[in-house]
């Protein structure tokens, strides 16, 4: 007889903490023991289970579907005798269950939602009889290892217990149902259990199952799960005791080995193959169903989908008055209704169109992004904001025929309440177990695992700070960007064995799950009921439910969704759009705003656009000037040219020189012009790739789309080579000549990852044209909205603050008599003039609670302004004194009667602030009617700035380097202005507060700083060699002198830094916006 | 003159000017100690040659080495405690009244010099007579003489060492600490924070203000930092014990090697020592026995009661058993008894209490299974929290009350094993993977049956790995020349017995027997 085995008892790191490895090393180390199947049963739930199906596709080996259920009613699972000491936890015993046949992978996707969602925590929960009863039909059960409920029986009862246990399993699911289990791991105790199971299975004439009862890989990764054991208890390794493991024995052992260790119980073995067998479903067979929408009874919903679109054609293209576009979009709307039609996708359309009709009808601003707004009838419903046809969009980046995949339309909403409001929705008109949030896996990264990792060693805690802060974060991987070099660089002995421990597990524990979360945006719906198909449970946030799979596992499971993104520019364009009318008398409409407004486009061209949507980057800064955008076309392109795929493809300076009239414009093929014309020959967008694909080699819109996909597939190398060779035959047939033919390939794969939808960046030029015409337009509301709306951007808000203040903007202190919890406008008098100022909410007061400021506010606007310092104390009582003295140190009480300046009134709010009880207080504040003089000096200013900056993260006062700018002149260090005027090549000298750090990915090294002074930005590059020579100053410091070569080519300025110094300006604790 | 005066002496990097008084030839080179366990260990103080290297307080060892001039030691507790000892005792030399009020880093002690002008000469003097006293051991320090004791106290600690001893006048206290920063008051963080936003930086500033006002805002604390900032607030002088050695020394005339003729002279000697402790309402609670061998060395016992005693029977036969347990290496031509005292042990019986053997009886009775069966094999055991075999550990006994259980045991079936303690090696040949022949106590055993293997390992990240493999052997005793000869066994007796296999050690070992 041949050895076969089949390990049916498994779980994966996404039994979270209780597994060691993921589904795909379990997979890949099945592969390699040439295990024909092999099932996986995580914990209450088929968390790993999506990419176990997945990943056993690719290797050609059947996933079985199961999970290990805690059952409460068959009371705890083994833990030490009672009369043992160190005591731990019960814990529910787990029944494995495997699915047979799709209603029982239903029954217990259903099983495990209705005991999740009966419990109010996140991660409680366990079945009852009644529900494994209700739900049993289908599975198969086995009566477990170690965790399971037969082994406690007999552990702590007689055998007769284990018995009825059995007996009980086998009235629960049926006498074929239930399999005796038996796991190995060398185990005296273990054994002693497992010869009564047999004895039972014999007496009630059940098959015998071997199992490993696997938590890991290999037997190496038993370190790991000693780990989590560690993290799951809250204590360390050496403290950890019998939580760990007790050997290395559950790993995936091999048909050879797991026939040796049953040589006296061979129909174990055996049967494990014929279980296998027996087991007809897989993750393929989800029997999901979107959706269908309600539509009236003698309509479909096909029918139903076209008059609405034929309602919105009318309405988008009615009043344009151009027949010819008008008959071009009929025939577009006709094509792709078509498809709808055809693949059966129209309730999706119609579902999405649902969600975007209830937020137009509750004032809830709505745009879909991505590859949607490709689709005219995305256009017409309102989905999308952008003419797909007028804009001449390629529809096949969005759908087409044979990819075999639902549509992807993503929604863009103001985040916060509003985008709650579309969420809640959903859930709403859908039922609770009919739509769920999608999840996020959250996994161990650098950060997190070195902490755990120190944490489980019995590092103390300040240690463990200083080892997990050494854990890189900039995107820039360099040779020296090891963690290993970061701790010989922080004075760690990488010989010392602890050390070189903690590092190796350190780096084993990158990307293991940790916890699941809620995905940001991202919903599932379903037809039936959404828990059959998928187990949901609560999310920790109160209202939401999440599904257990991620967004990808979703996709390959064929689950459709709809997201619902929150983006922080959608909200600030609400608060602009409520600000205008409020305050400037005038209505503004997203949809209605001049189409080319000037002074827009000049701003966009000086890249004087610190706040705009996309095109605040220093990166968008640097390039702004040199494409000088004069139209809305102008603005797509820059939205999608500072992106990796066309910066590392090399297309960006071909265009931009292109743009300046400094190259001429060719293309890779004359058959190409119509394609590449918009773009000046260069290739950008996604959609042009698939154009070039169709043109030169023949291919299919579907075809192309294939090909963008296996390009940005790693894995699907195959696939590719086999595209490549049939668009090169295609070129070949065409008559391209061979370098052309390169070249095209080239181009091709060297953007296609990262390149943005043409579709994409017009639906976020939309929105930066929008950011732009407010700022420029109306300064203070979008300042205001921005600075009510962090954190958000590219720009911290105390460099938003300055830029409004350098453009004009006057921005008022934070102020007990005047500010609101958010920031808010005013308008002021000046004489005749009357302007609007900013005056800034509470909300930057660091420390002050929320509801301590709106009392505050309460109070001001129940009973009138507060009379002084103490009867603001008085008035409001939930103000701590920590709270006063905040106020106090900002300057928020400057304004308040008796207060002089910010000492004086931290004097009096010490004495105000102290507690005492109301009755007290209250004949204090009478007695206390000759309040004496502070004998407090006045701050200085440098001491303002630094409580400025502290207490608020910003200053309305002067810059901290205009301070200094006297002595830097002196010193001949340029300011920000200055360096505009200065020749390309000069040598000089410049200063300023950095604002932000980047270290690009596709920069090699580079480090790009934006400083700031009182007339501006400034931009610094430092190389790698200088970086590593300054690594401290230029990671940590504040405020910076550099020397170096000056950069002034088409208006855009650099600074290429020989040297770095430290500026001793302020000891103002300013912050900066470091991306990684 | 003031009826008080005090002399305060402050010693910054104290760790590291310890370690230098008996390592002169260092004093002239960069000295950083090391404190905490290797691999985190870090600086916790350094000399001003080591400063002006770069280091710094809170650095790494491997940030250490990389300046190659540096020297690194690592911190001793035992030698900081015996500097401060002979500096109390130099200190003790100027002044009976001595207040010590030291922190981890620092050594700061306030001598109560009031009345000592005719002794020693003018304030003056007599701190530069400590200073000159400190220097001669080793220690550099600063000095401060002051009517008030705070301000002596803050004085010192704002001052350098190497600046002549600063001598305040009594009412000049205010001004001349007024420059001084607030940090010298070892301030909390929050009082730090509140007085940063003041703009209080000095003593000076908070001198200034009024006590209604700091009273009105930080309470009675307010009015506490305003007195010690004006040099004006009081101290109730605590001065510590003077420096007691409870120590007796004899020097034999003859080396003596009869534990009885010892015990006649320890027997003066503990009368010495209780006297002593009575004294002062004291027992005495450890009694270090050092004798002096006449090959050399010093023969040290230490003998602790379970309670303090002052009966010196008692002693007396707690270190005679203590004694024939652990007996001098050789004759004895010295003795010295230094003593630890501890309260006085009550009783508080009551009526119908049951009387309980007194503790002095149990001390008697421990210490002789003590000398018995040694130190570490007595007690009550108790079991580690660990799969590791062997794991427990002893314990002091101690009455626990019992708690009740449920009668739920584990039915495993019931074997009666006989564990070897320690467990003995054996040799072993494996057949299959499986233990097929092996020697005990020099009989060959032919296994007939064996299960297992049983498998436990762990300890991965510490130096303690470990990894085991047992069996349970059934197994026939065979006539060694018949096994020599390669014959076919002849039976003899059965062997049931649990084999280990120490796979880090690469032993085989007999754990234990089945009856």
């Amino acid at each position: 007889m041949t050895e076969q085995y089949v390990e049916l008892h498994a779980a994966s790191a996404f039994s979270f903490l209780e597994a060691a490895s993921l589904p795909e090393a379990l997979i890949e180390r099945a592969a390699e023991l040439d295990m024909p199947s092999m099932a996986l049963m995580d914990r209450n739930g088929f968390y790993g289970s999506a990419r176990f199906h997945t990943m056993a596709r690719k290797a050609n080996i059947r996933a079985h579907v199961g999970s290990e259920i805690s059952a409460i009613d068959f009371g705890s699972k083994l833990t030490p005798a009672a009369w043992l000491p160190h005591q731990i936890q019960p814990e529910p015993a787990r029944l494995p269950l495997l699915c047979a046949s799709r209603a029982g992978y239903h029954n217990l996707c259903q099983m495990v939602t209705r005991f999740k969602l009966r419990e109010q925590d996140k991660d409680a929960g366990a079945a009852t009889f009644a529900d494994l009863e209700e739900f049993s039909n289908g599975l198969i059960c086995l009566t477990g290892g170690d965790e399971g409920p037969l082994a406690a029986a007999l552990a702590y009862q007689e055998e007769a217990a284990g018995y009825r246990v059995v007996e009980r399993l086998i009235a629960i699911f049926g006498h074929g149902n239930v399999y005796v289990e038996l796991q190995r791991h060398q185990e005296r105790e273990q054994e002693w259990r497992n010869q009564a199971a047999v004895r039972i299975a014999q007496s009630l004439q059940l098959p015998l199952l071997a199992t490993n009862g696997v938590r890991y890989a290999t037997s190496y990764d038993r370190e790991v799960l000693d780990v989590f054991a560690a993290i799951r208890n809250h204590t360390d390794l050496d403290h950890a005791g019998r939580l760990l493991a007790l050997n290395t024995g559950r790993h995936l052992r091999s048909a050879k080995e797991m026939n040796s260790i049953f040589s006296d119980l061979p129909q174990a073995v055996a049967n494990t193959w014929e279980l296998s067998e027996r087991l007809e479903f897989e993750l393929d067979d989800l029997g999901y169903e979107f959706p269908r929408y309600p539509v009236p009874d003698s309509e479909s919903m096909d029918n139903f989908l076209s008059k609405r679109v034929d309602e919105g054609v009318v309405k988008r293209y009615g009043a344009k008055g151009n027949p010819d576009l008008l008959k071009k979009v009929k025939k577009q709307v006709e094509r792709e209704l078509d498809l709808i039609a055809k693949l059966g996708f129209a309730g999706y359309f119609l579902i999405v169109w649902d969600i975007v009709q209830f937020c137009k009808s509750n004032g809830i601003l709505v745009q879909g992004r991505g590859s949607a707004a490709n689709s005219v009838v995305c256009y017409a419903l309102e989905i999308t904001a952008i003419d797909p046809v007028g804009m001449d969009l390629l529809f096949e980046r969005f759908l087409s025929e044979s990819r075999g995949e639902w549509p992807d339309i993503d929604l863009d909403l103001p985040s916060g309440e509003k985008r709650e409001q579309a969420i809640q929705y959903v859930y709403q008109r859908y039922g609770e177990l009919g739509a769920a949030m999608t999840a996020n896996v959250i996994t161990y990264r650098g950060k997190s695992a070195a902490r755990e990792v120190g944490k489980a060693l019995g590092f103390d805690a300040e240690t463990i700070g200083r080892l997990s802060s050494l854990v890189g974060h900039w995107e820039w991987r360099g040779p020296n960007d090891t963690m290993a070099h970061s701790f010989h660089h922080a004075g760690f002995d990488l010989k010392h064995p602890r050390i070189a421990k903690y590092l190796e597990l350190s780096l084993r524990l990158q990307d293991l799950p940790r916890h699941l979360g809620q995905h940001s945006g991202g919903m599932v719906i379903c037809q039936g009921q959404l828990n059959k198909v998928v187990p949901i449970e609560r999310a920790s946030m109160p209202g939401r439910t999440v599904v257990q799979w991620d967004k990808e596992d979703c996709s390959d499971l064929g689950l459709i969704k709809v997201d619902l993104l929150g983006l922080g520019m959608m909200a600030v364009m609400k608060d602009c759009l409520e600000l205008i009318p409020r305050h400037y008398g005038k209505v503004e409409d997203l949809a209605q705003l001049p189409a080319n407004d000037p002074l827009v486009y000049e701003t966009l061209q000086r890249a004087d656009t610190v706040g705009m949507f996309q095109v605040e980057s220093r990166a968008q800064m640097a390039s702004l000037p040199r494409n000088k955008p004069a139209k809305f076309y102008d603005i797509v392109v820059q939205v999608a040219i500072i992106r990796p795929g066309p910066i590392v493809g090399g297309n960006m300076n071909p265009y931009m020189r292109r743009r300046q009239g400094k190259e001429e414009v060719t293309y890779l093929h004359p058959s190409l012009k119509p394609v590449l014309e918009r773009t000046l020959g260069v290739p950008l967008f996604q959609e042009q790739l698939l154009r070039i694909a169709m043109t030169v080699a023949g291919f299919t819109g579907a075809e192309a789309e294939e090909l963008r996909r296996a390009v940005g597939m790693k894995r699907s190398m195959a696939r590719m080579k086999e595209l490549e060779a049939k668009l090169r035959k295609g070129m070949t047939e065409r008559g391209l000549d061979a370098p052309t033919q390169d070249r095209i390939v080239q181009g091709i794969s060297s953007f296609a990852l990262y390149g943005f939808p043409e579709s994409h960046a017009a639906s976020f030029a939309l929105i930066a044209y929008a950011s732009a015409y407010f700022k420029v337009h109306y300064l203070a509301a979008f300042t205001c909205a921005m600075l009510n709306n962090q954190p958000m951007g590219f720009y911290m808000p105390a460099v938003l603050i300055k830029d409004a203040q350098r453009h004009g903007l006057r921005v008022r202190a934070i102020d007990a008599r005047h500010s609101q919890w958010q920031c808010a406008l005013e308008r002021e008098q000046d004489g005749t003039l009357s302007f609007l100022s900013l005056r800034l909410g509470l909300l930057y007061v660091k420390g002050l609670r929320r509801q301590s400021a709106l009392a505050l506010v309460e109070a001001r606007e129940r009973d009138g302004p507060f009379a002084s310092a103490d009867d603001l104390a008085l008035r409001v009582p939930c103000l701590n004194p920590r709270e006063l003295k905040q106020l106090a140190s900002v300057g928020a009480l400057n304004s308040l009667g008796g207060v002089e300046h910010r000492r004086d009134a931290l004097w009096q709010v010490e004495q105000a602030g102290r507690p005492a009880g109301p009755l007290l207080r209250q004949r204090d504040v009478a007695s206390d009617v000759d309040v004496s003089e502070s004998p407090l000096r006045q701050m200085t200013t440098e001491e303002r700035l630094v409580a400025d900056y502290s207490g608020t993260g910003v200053t309305v006062g002067r810059h901290p380097m205009a301070y200094r700018r006297e002595e830097l002149r002196r010193r001949s260090v340029l300011s920000a202005r200055d360096l505009q005027s200065h020749r390309d090549g000069a040598y000089v000298r410049a200063a300023g507060c950095v604002i932000a750090r980047q270290r690009p990915g596709t920069a090699k090294g580079f480090i790009f700083l934006s400083m700031e002074d009182e007339t501006g930005i400034m931009n610094v590059i430092i190389g790698p060699e200088l970086y590593e020579r300054e690594r401290v100053l230029i990671t940590r410091g504040k405020f910076l002198l550099v020397e170096g070569k000056l950069q002034n080519q088409d208006t855009v300025v650099h600074v290429r830094a020989d040297r770095v110094l430290r500026l001793p300006v302020s000891e103002a604790a300013t912050r900066s916006h470091d991306f990684h | 003159m003031s009826e008080e005066l005090y002399l305060c002496v402050f010693i910054k990097e104290f760790p590291a000017q310890a370690l230098l008084r008996m390592r002169t030839e260092l004093r002239s080179k960069p000295v950083a100690v090391l404190d905490g366990e290797a691999p985190f260990q870090q600086v916790c103080s350094l000399n001003k040659l080591a400063r002006a290297l770069g280091a710094a307080p809170g650095m790494s060892r491997a940030e250490m080495e990389s300046f190659p001039a540096a020297m690194l030691l690592k911190r001793s507790i035992a030698e900081e405690q015996s500097a401060r000892s002979a500096l109390l005792e130099c200190a003790g030399s100027f002044s009976p009244r001595i207040e010590q009020v030291s922190d981890d880093h620092a050594f700061l002690c306030v001598m109560d010099i009031a009345g000592t002008e005719k002794l020693f000469g003018s304030p003056m003097d007599v701190a530069v007579r400590v200073r000159q006293t400190f220097a001669s051991i080793g220690i550099s320090c600063s000095a401060t003489v002051s009517a008030n004791f705070h301000a002596a106290v803050c004085l010192a600690k704002g001052s350098t060492a190497n600046k002549a001893p600063l001598i305040v006048l009594a009412g000049k206290e205010r001004q001349a600490l007024a420059p001084l920063p607030l940090s010298v008051l070892q301030l909390s963080i929050e009082l730090a924070g509140t007085f940063a936003q003041w703009g209080v930086a000095t003593l000076g500033n908070l001198a200034m203000l009024t006590e209604r006002d700091l009273i009105a805002r930080l309470g009675q604390e307010g009015k506490r930092l305003r007195l010690l900032a004006r040099g004006e607030a009081p101290h109730l002088f605590q001065p510590i014990d003077p420096v007691r050695a409870m120590e007796e020394q004899i020097e034999l005339d003859n080396p003596v090697e009869i534990l009885d003729s010892l015990l006649f002279g320890v027997s003066m000697m503990l009368d010495q020592l209780l006297a002593r402790a009575r004294e002062r309402i004291l027992s005495l609670s450890v009694v270090i026995a050092e004798l002096g061998l006449e090959a050399g060395g010093v023969h040290t016992r230490v003998v602790r009661p379970a309670l303090p005693s002052n009966d010196k029977q008692l002693w007396l036969k707690l270190l005679h058993l203590d004694w024939v347990a652990h007996p001098p290496p050789a004759a004895v031509v010295a003795m010295k008894l230094k003593a630890e005292t501890g309260l006085v042990g009550k009783v508080q019986l009551g009526l119908f209490t049951p009387q309980v053997p007194e503790a002095g009886r149990l001390d008697l009775t421990l210490a002789r299974i003590h000398a018995v069966v040694g130190e570490e094999r007595s007690g009550s055991v108790e079991l580690k929290d660990s799969h590791a075999p062997d794991s427990f550990r002893m314990k002091d006994f101690s009455v626990v009350k019992p708690t009740i259980h449920e009668p739920i045991e584990p039915k495993f079936p019931a074997a009666v094993m006989r564990r070897l303690r320690p467990p003995e090696k054996i040799s072993l040949t494996l057949r299959n993977r499986r233990p097929h022949l092996f020697y005990f106590r020099g009989v060959a055993y032919l296994a007939e049956s064996s299960y297992g293997p049983w498998r436990t390992a762990g300890g991965w990240w510490t130096d303690g790995r470990w990894s085991l493999e047992a069996w349970d052997v059934v197994a026939r005793a065979q006539e060694r020349s018949f096994v020599e000869r390669g014959l076919p066994a002849r039976s003899g007796g059965l062997l049931c017995c649990c084999l280990t296999h120490d796979a880090v050690r690469n032993l085989w070992l007999l754990e234990a027997l089945y009856d």
